[in-house]
């Protein structure tokens, strides 16, 4: 009784009931715990196979951005590659018309010499002027050999000395640079522009990177397999890293770009590069001079070379006329009775003597002359026309007249 | 890249004359004027290592008198290139001058009638 009272109690007591409702929460709890459990699970089932599908997409995509990329920077390389292209086109274009007019200069300036070169003070100003046209054209030939292009073409071959003595021409400091030794070598018509352009870069580069008033020197040696020219410098010399450059520039595995060159543009083994690759001699810069600086030696093959010897300036028997022409101006008043009354014979042949002697250069020499006799020759003249005579006698009357003038004006000067 | 034929020839002198001249200055006119006559003194040898323009002098002036005008048109050089060469080799002893022949007096314009007078009866 007592029992069933307390069960009673116990039943009715606020602690069972407390203990039913924890239950039943208790049970309501794990069970939506476990729905959401359930819930939570396939939501992560889904998430993960969310995952992985993006995953598989991120991977393609990391693909295709990086076919694209690939693509991109080919793209980008052909474009630039055009670009170059374009541009040493346009280059080149304009630059041959600048070689071509600093040639046609450099021949204006040359009869401006020949013609005023008996004055020093005019002679001077015009080599002055001649000196920046050279190194110019120079210039102008750096750029276009760049651009893929042609230095121009001599028709002639050149004796080695005088390719280094040109290249001599090319630079601002050409009076630092002494050329040593003679060959008897020419360089093959066709690769005498390249030597002398190539050579005028490598004392560009001995004469900028010494001393102000060192000399440089060039010298010529013959080896076994060519004709060596070896420029060498008392400067200081290149450091390890620049040699590197210069022997990649030196030997170009492939077109070098112009914007690679630097502001201002360093181009002298770049275009010292191309041309020899392209002539097929070689130019090396990697050892020392006996002065400390840098030695440069530009190796000519047999192939370019020849023993021909250079033919005489096609200039000089033109101008040697032109000056012939000129002469009589001055030399009219010049006086002695001679051309009064020259034998015939002797003026006939005076101007070109018959089977003329030449020298071993190829120009006509002249012989001494026998005495100058004022008795009028007793072989008979040639037979001439009345017209001709009176022609003559016309030249003959005006000359004196033309010698008086001038001798009225230039007399002084031969007094 | 362009085909050699499209190549321009190029024209001009391939040793510049100041490279000739060394970059020195040019003597004046008064030793050696245009119709100085000079040649190579007898008996002497050229100076070792000569340029390729004192050789052409020395092959030019060997074989008599030739005027500083002719050496430097035989030269193809101008005057004043011809002139300093030649300085230097007057300077060295090499070299022989004979100033100009006087210029002519100037004759009676009666004489010079006679003498067309008289050719014009010989010849005419």
């Amino acid at each position: 009784m007592a029992l069933e009272v307390s069960l009673m109690t116990f039943a009715q007591g606020p602690l069972l009931w407390a203990l039913v409702v924890v239950a039943l929460v208790a049970v309501g709890a794990v069970l939506r715990a476990r729905r959401t459990n359930i819930g939570l699970r396939r939501q992560n089932a889904e998430l993960h196979q969310q995952r992985d599908v993006l995953q598989r997409q991120r991977d393609e995509l990391h693909v295709a951005y990086a076919g694209l990329t690939h693509q991109h920077s080919a793209e980008l390389a052909e474009v630039r590659k055009d670009a170059e292209e374009e541009t040493k086109a346009v280059l080149k274009a304009a630059v041959r018309t600048l070689q071509g007019l600093a040639d046609e200069q450099q021949v204006v300036i040359e009869n401006a010499q020949r013609k005023y070169g008996d004055d020093p003070g005019i002679l001077a100003d015009l080599m002055a002027i001649d000196h920046a046209n050279s190194q110019f054209g120079r210039r102008a030939q750096g750029i276009a050999v760049l651009c893929g292009g042609w230095l121009g073409r001599r028709e002639t071959v050149a004796s080695v000395f005088d390719v280094a003595r040109s290249a001599q021409g090319r630079i601002r400091q050409f009076d630092r640079v002494r050329v040593n030794g003679q060959v008897n070598f020419s360089v093959v018509s066709r690769a005498v522009e390249p030597v002398a352009v190539v050579l005028a870069e490598l004392l560009a580069n001995a004469t900028n990177y010494s001393a102000p008033g060192a000399p440089v020197e060039i010298n010529i040696q013959a080896v076994p397999t060519g004709v060596c020219l070896i420029v060498d410098d008392a400067g200081l010399g290149m450091g390890q890293e620049e040699k590197d450059r210069a022997a990649a520039l030196l030997a170009p595995q492939a077109a070098i770009s112009v914007s690679s060159l630097g502001i201002p543009p360093q181009f002298g083994f770049a275009v010292s590069g191309l041309l020899a690759a392209r002539y097929g001699f070689k130019v090396s810069v990697d050892s020392v001079s006996p002065y400390g600086g840098v030695r440069a030696v530009v190796l000519l093959p047999d192939e370019l070379l020849t023993g021909d010897v250079p033919s005489p300036p096609p200039v000089a028997a033109e101008h040697h006329d032109a000056d012939v022409a000129a002469l009589p101006r001055r030399q009219a008043p010049a006086p002695s009775p001679t051309p009064l009354f020259p034998p015939v014979a002797q003026s006939a042949a005076a101007p070109q003597p018959i089977g003329p002697a030449t020298t071993s250069g190829g120009l006509p020499k002249r012989r001494r002359k026998s005495p100058v006799s004022v008795v009028p020759s007793t072989e008979p003249g040639p037979v001439r026309s009345n017209e001709e005579t009176a022609s003559r006698l016309g030249a003959f009357q005006r000359g004196t007249r033309s010698g008086r003038d001038t001798t009225t004006m230039e007399g002084p000067e031969f007094q | 890249m362009t085909a050699p034929g499209e190549e321009q020839a190029v024209n001009s002198g391939f040793v510049r004359s100041y490279v000739i001249t060394g970059g020195r200055g040019l003597p004046d006119a008064e030793e050696l004027s245009l119709v100085t006559l000079v040649t190579i003194a007898p008996e002497r040898q050229p100076p070792p290592n000569p340029s390729p323009e004192v050789r052409a002098i020395w092959d030019l002036c060997s074989g008599g008198y030739l005027s500083v005008a002719e050496v430097a048109g035989h030269l193809g050089q101008p005057v004043g290139v011809a002139r300093l060469l030649l300085n230097d080799l007057a300077e060295q002893g090499h070299l022989m001058r004979r100033k100009a022949p006087p210029p002519a007096q100037l004759v009676d314009r009666k004489i010079l009638e006679e003498v067309l007078h008289g050719l014009h009866v010989r010849f005419g």
